[in-house]
C-alpha cells in the first residue's frame, strides 16, 4: 500500500505514519528529494516508481506568494505536481496538523 | 450559482474547476483568462491550461483587469474565471488597473459576470502560509486577496480547496 502524508513543517508527520503504518518503508521529506532531483537536472516525476509501496512524508510548500526566483517557482510546482500524481495512486492521503491526521483520501487503519 | 476553488501551487485546482463548470454548465461555456502572457513561466502555464481545456467546448476571452466593464457577446451557462490572484495583481500593479480600488473593482466585476451566466466558477490561490515578511506593496496584495476570498466565500454557494489533486469541500457542495 502507498500512503502520502502532507502538512506544514514540524507537524509530526513521520512519527504519525510510523505509528499508523509500522509495516511500510518510510520515505521522509519528499520535497527535499524533489529539490535534489531538480538540482541534479533530473525530472522529479522519475521518483514515482520507487515511492509506491511506501509511506511518504512531504511538506506542503505551495501555499505562499509566487517566488521571484524561477528556480524556486519550479521547485514548488514540481513538488505540487508530483504530489498530485502520487495522491491519485495512493491508498491514503493524510494532512497532518499538530500531529493530528485528517484523511483526505482513504481511512485511518484500526491499530 | 457562485463556486470558489482555491488551492496552493500545482494543487490541481484548475482541473477541478473545469470539471465543476462542465458538471454545472452543460451548454455555452466561457473561459475568462486573466493572466498576461509575459515570460516563459506564464507561457508554459497558459499552454498547460489550454491543453486541459481542449475539446471541452470553451470559448476563451482574455481580460487582465476591468471585468465590470467587460462586454460579452452573449449569455453563458457557465463562466470559468482563472484566476483571482492574477486579476488582483493586474488591478493593483498594472498602469491601467484599479490600483488602490482593486478590491471593489473585482467584486463589481464578479457581480457583473454573475449577471452574464448561470454558474460562475472562480479559481484562486492559497498564498497565505509561507510565513514570510514582504514589502508593503506585496503585503497589501496578500491582505487584499485574503479579503476577497473571505468576501467571495461568504457569497458563494460552494467553496473548495484543492490539495494534492483532491477536492475538499469547505462550504456547500458535496465531496466529489
Amino acid at each position: 500500500m502507498t500512503v502520502l502524508c502532507i502538512g506544514g513543517a514540524h507537524q509530526g508527520k513521520a512519527a504519525l505514519v510510523e505509528r499508523l503504518y509500522p509495516g511500510l518503508p518510510l520515505v521522509r521529506d519528499l520535497h527535499r528529494r524533489v529539490q535534489a532531483e531538480l538540482a541534479a537536472g533530473r525530472d522529479p516525476l522519475a521518483l514515482l516508481s520507487e515511492l509506491y509501496g511506501c509511506a511518504i512524508t512531504c511538506d506542503e510548500v505551495g501555499c505562499g506568494v509566487v517566488p521571484l526566483d524561477p528556480a524556486d517557482e519550479a521547485y514548488r510546482e514540481a513538488v505540487g505536481r508530483l504530489c498530485c500524481v502520487l495522491a491519485a495512486r495512493a491508498d491514503a492521503v493524510i494532512r497532518v496538523t499538530a500531529g493530528l491526521p485528517q484523511y483526505l483520501k482513504g481511512e485511518q487503519p484500526c491499530i | 450559482m457562485l463556486i470558489l476553488v482555491t488551492g496552493g501551487a500545482a494543487s490541481g485546482k484548475s482541473a477541478h474547476a473545469e470539471q465543476l463548470l462542465c458538471t454545472y454548465a452543460p451548454g455555452a461555456r466561457l473561459y475568462l483568462a486573466t493572466m498576461q502572457p509575459f515570460g516563459a513561466a506564464a507561457q508554459s502555464r497558459i499552454a498547460r491550461h489550454r491543453a486541459l481545456r481542449q475539446g471541452k467546448g470553451f470559448e476563451t476571452v482574455e481580460r487582465p483587469f476591468g471585468l465590470a466593464e467587460l462586454h460579452l457577446p452573449r449569455r453563458y451557462d457557465g463562466i470559468l474565471l482563472e484566476d483571482l490572484g492574477n486579476l488582483l495583481a493586474n488591478e493593483q500593479f498594472a498602469p491601467d488597473g484599479a490600483g488602490d480600488a482593486a478590491f471593489g473593482s473585482i467584486l463589481a466585476g464578479v457581480a457583473h459576470l454573475q449577471d452574464c451566466c448561470e454558474t460562475l466558477v472562480i479559481v484562486s490561490n492559497e498564498i497565505f502560509s509561507d510565513g514570510m515578511d514582504y514589502p508593503p506593496e506585496t503585503a497589501s496584495y496578500i491582505r487584499t486577496l485574503g479579503q476577497l476570498h473571505t468576501a467571495l466565500a461568504a457569497q458563494a454557494d460552494a467553496v473548495y480547496e484543492s490539495v494534492c489533486g483532491i477536492l475538499l469541500p469547505l462550504k456547500g457542495g458535496g465531496r466529489t
